[in-house]
């Protein structure tokens, strides 16, 4: 259990939200050129690292708005909370 | 009001907690994003909508809530006359936001029970069954909040100091009061 701060309703507990997965994946511009491979990466594959990572979460109890979060998944250390649409705050 | 039946049946009271259903009473939830949209409802409602985050604006006969950056709930102050499903709010919004493009009008009186709290143990009571931290917000009139108590989704509205108003999804609102009832039963 941890502290989220919702870009747009402030801090709130972590079972008011719902984790949307990898962000800042990027469709295809041309997926009928693509191989079944490289769009099988696009659709399923995620990263799944110890350390810093880029995410989508949804305050679905609340606003229900999309925004991204940087987060350490070693420790739950949030780095960064920012809106879609926004570049991130930290590398 | 649709003839649906009444989920809460009687008024229950605690020492320190009165609980009762109000109705009928019109809810609507408005959606929109341009300046313009805002400007529409001020001037259809003479009511503006608050747009700060977790507040609510008042009028004579209308209160609205702030849900999300482009959401609202509109809900009348006063029990209506009549029971049924014309409002002219949603008549005047419809025509001034809705065929304008600006946003969108949903009519959701029916589908949200509204339960008005009353007593100094209000918090005491939401405290047993919700992650939110309630110090800040129960000394601040006027704040609105949503959340979860015992897993259901709420909308929290601090009317006044020890006068809350909850908002629950019908399907949820018999089991919701139950627990309430037993909860405030233990306190």
């Amino acid at each position: 259990m941890f502290l989220i701060n919702c870009p747009f309703c402030g801090e709130r507990e972590q079972s008011e939200f719902k984790a949307g997965g990898e962000a800042h994946i990027v469709r295809p511009k041309q997926p009928t050129e693509l191989s079944d491979d490289q769009w099988a990466e696009y659709l399923f594959m995620r990263k799944n690292i110890k350390g810093i990572q880029f995410e989508r979460w949804n305050h679905i109890h609340g606003c229900r708005k999309w925004f991204n979060m940087v987060r350490d998944t070693s420790n739950d250390e949030i780095k960064a909370v920012y809106k879609m649409g926004e570049k991130p705050p930290v590398k | 009001m649709l003839n649906y039946s009444n989920v809460i049946q009687n008024d229950k009271s605690y020492p320190g907690l009165q609980m009762r259903e109000i109705k009928p009473v019109m809810k609507l939830i408005i959606r929109g994003k341009k300046r313009q949209f805002l400007s529409a409802v001020g001037k259809s409602l003479n009511l503006l909508l608050p747009n700060e985050a977790n507040t609510s604006s008042r009028s004579d006969q209308l209160t609205a809530l702030w849900l999300s950056p482009d959401e609202w709930m509109i809900f009348s102050n006063e029990i209506l006359k009549t029971d049924d499903n014309n409002y002219n709010v949603e008549k005047l919004l419809n025509r001034n936001i809705c065929k304008t493009n600006l946003g969108a009008v949903t009519d959701v009186t029916d589908q949200f029970v509204l339960i008005n709290l009353k007593g100094d143990k209000i918090f005491d009571l939401f405290e047993t069954g919700s992650p939110f931290n309630f110090n800040d917000f129960k000394s601040k009139k006027g704040l609105v909040t949503q959340t979860i108590l015992t897993k259901i989704d709420i909308i929290v509205h601090n009317q006044d100091i020890n006068d809350v108003n909850l908002f629950v999804r019908r399907s949820f609102s018999d089991h919701l009061f139950s627990w309430m009832n037993d909860s405030a039963s233990r306190l």
